[in-house]
């Protein structure tokens, strides 16, 4: 095997799994947006949240990362929850650019609280069964153990979670609000607390995916927007509320990031100078926000959307 | 002649508010004959640079309801002319700021057209993604200094041409100039036909539509006005700083912000943004100032900021304005 089709393949295994990742880090998103129709800026912020909550976690029990889980999707279901009720429910009242700047401050309070509390350096698990492990499979291709993990959990998640939806009374609950909320009403649903309970499962899914993340991607307070803007480029692609599409949107994002790795993998084979002049890496995350760009101009709906 | 008496007509404004403003445009006249000091002086040339960002935000974000939150990339665009023509061709400032401001419109033009096909939060999503990817161009474009970003030389001081001051009060009263020139713009432009059309569009599109308005060239043409006005405001923050570099007037931190002035002031009111910017600036540097030096303190700022923006927008989404108008129907005031 050549050095251009085991770094093809290296690229392409990468790109997979992160998109997995990415994939997750939507889910809990496009839940919120599917049951009530509010975006929410703070996504991102809850992302880092679980990170540290991982973090915090492993350090004082000086158990393993992956322990921690359970306790990151506690504390996102409650914050989710603690959100809704003491935000969400009022900004709801107001018109769309309440909502918008609302969560916006959520997400500056939850920006700089980290920063009161942890400081502004970079942290990262150090120790763990994951961290630094990797299988090496052929020819120089590595999978890194955590992101081997998080795209597990990430398929899991989105398994369990589309199972609850379609199977579970409360999910067909959910469902209920998301189509229509007035109707739900009518027929006895709790709509408020099926609401509280969209942002609660959207919290702990992103915070179960955070505390994945910080394995292999160092958390620090202002790491919240990148992810909130790739989780809404993701739910664009995907459809807006479209479970099932944002997993796939997911796969494609993780591609558009790998599109400098590719470039460069191609370039050295190709061995041209003035191509391999051309660094595509400052711009790794603006084919991402194109993405979102093209996507909301040609097709509203996303990629696998259904028109209403 | 209608036109100049249209500007300059305020008649259906209530006399208290015109006293008030009247009483604030002496003190604004007067401030820097006050003694100061150099932080205060520093404070209210912020607060008259983003009551014009808000008041060109308050356009499109206010009259308009559609909320950009990518404001900062027009900023950019009048920084970067204004700093690249001093730097390379030795243009003064009074020329290259409505330069930067034709880049800027030219700009808001080409993605304009595709942005307003889009609504509600998904325009407000989509302007900050076109936001994101001009900075990134800027960030790796060496002409224009990179991530680095640029300094611009200096001339012979004072130079009313170069827009170069020793002292911040020459810069006060070009900004103040500025000021009363975008107030009375936004005075005509609320009353103008673009004006009215805009609001009708933006109390219900559909409506709007068939009255036979041109609901996305209407928005378009108002996108451009505040993004000129923000154009200007950058051009004169990259003669004013001496220093610009694309992380700091391109964020979106930036955009934000330009968005908060008229949100939190009132969206929607000619006072919105001036009294939002009369709020929230001196907040945040005193606060800044106050807390961020001390030690383990640096973000309780923020904190405290993010939950006034949170508090205005759960219980009085239009912003300062609402309070004093909703005080004014019971009689109080």
């Amino acid at each position: 095997m050549g050095a251009f089709t085991s770094g093809m393949i290296q690229s392409i295994v990468s790109a997979l799994l992160m998109g997995m990742v990415f994939a997750l880090v939507a889910l809990g998103l496009t839940i919120i947006f599917g049951v009530m129709n509010i975006v929410n800026f703070a996504h991102g912020e809850f992302l880092m949240v679980g990170m540290y909550a991982c973090l915090l976690f492993s350090t004082m029990t000086g158990l393993d990362t992956l322990a921690s889980l359970p306790f990151a999707a506690i504390v996102g279901f409650l914050l989710g929850v603690m959100c809704y009720y003491g935000l969400v429910k009022y900004l709801l009242r107001g018109p769309m650019i309440a909502q918008l700047f609302g969560t916006f401050g959520l997400m500056l309070l939850l920006r700089n609280l980290a920063l009161l509390i942890f400081g502004s350096e970079p942290r990262i698990a150090h120790h763990g069964i994951l961290v630094g492990r990797s299988f090496v499979i052929g020819h120089g291709i590595v999978l890194e153990a955590t992101k081997l993990t998080a795209a597990g959990f990430s398929i899991i998640l989105f398994l369990t979670v589309s199972w609850i939806l379609n199977h579970t009374k409360v999910g067909k609950a959910l469902t209920a609000t998301a189509l229509n909320a007035e109707a739900a009403r009518y027929m006895g649903i709790p709509t408020e607390r099926m609401n509280a309970l969209a942002w609660g499962i959207g919290g702990a899914t992103v915070t179960i995916c955070g505390a994945l993340l910080v394995n292999f991607w160092p958390v620090d307070p202002n790491i919240g927007l990148l992810f909130t803007m790739i989780a809404f480029a993701t739910v664009a692609l995907g459809g807006f509320g479209n479970i099932k599409g944002a997993f796939y949107a997911g796969i494609i994002i993780g591609f558009l990031i790998y599109i400098p790795t590719f470039w460069d993998t191609t370039t050295m084979a190709i061995g041209d100078k003035a191509l391999r002049g051309i660094h595509l890496f400052s711009f790794k995350y603006t084919f991402v926000y194109l993405a979102y760009f093209l996507i909301m101009v040609f097709r509203p709906h996303g990629l696998f959307g259904i028109k209403e | 002649m209608e036109v100049i008496r249209n500007i300059f007509d305020l008649s259906d404004i209530p006399r208290k508010d015109l006293t008030v403003f009247g009483i604030f445009s002496l003190f604004l006249l007067i401030f820097p004959l006050i003694p100061h000091s150099s932080f205060a002086m520093a404070t209210m040339i912020e607060f008259l640079m983003f009551s014009l960002y808000g008041m060109g935000w308050n356009t499109i974000g206010g009259y308009g309801g559609q909320v950009d939150l990518g404001k900062a990339q027009y900023a950019g665009i009048g920084a970067f002319t204004t700093a690249v023509m001093l730097i390379h061709w030795n243009i003064p400032f009074w020329i290259s700021a409505p330069v930067g401001m034709i880049f800027a419109i030219i700009w808001s033009f080409a993605i304009g057209y595709p942005l307003f096909r889009m609504r509600g939060h998904y325009f407000a999503i989509a302007t900050i993604a076109t936001s994101l990817v001009l900075l990134d161009v800027f960030q790796s474009w060496n002409f224009v200094g990179a991530a680095k970003g640029l300094e611009l030389p200096l001339k012979s001081m004072p130079s009313l041409l170069y827009l170069q001051f020793r002292s911040d009060t020459y810069y006060y009263y070009i900004l103040l100039f500025l000021f009363f020139f975008g107030f009375f713009y936004i005075n005509w432009f609320r009353k103008s036909r673009l004006g009215f059309q805009l609001r009708a569009i933006k109390d219900n599109e559909e409506v709007a539509r068939s009255l036979g308005i041109n609901v996305h060239w209407c928005k378009i043409k108002t996108y451009a006005i505040a993004t000129s006005f923000v154009a200007v405001v950058g051009s004169f923050h990259a003669c004013y700083n001496f220093n610009i570099d694309p992380e700091d007037i391109m964020s979106l931190d930036l955009s934000i912000l330009i968005a908060m002035m008229a949100m939190v002031g009132g969206a929607g009111s000619l006072w919105g943004p001036i009294i939002g910017a009369a709020v929230l600036i001196p907040l945040k540097s005193y606060l800044g100032s106050w807390l961020g030096g001390k030690e383990g303190l640096a973000g309780l700022d923020l904190v405290i900021y993010a939950l006034i923006i949170m508090i205005i927008a759960a219980f009085e989404p239009r912003g300062i304005w609402g309070i004093v108008e909703k005080a004014r129907k019971r009689g109080k005031i």
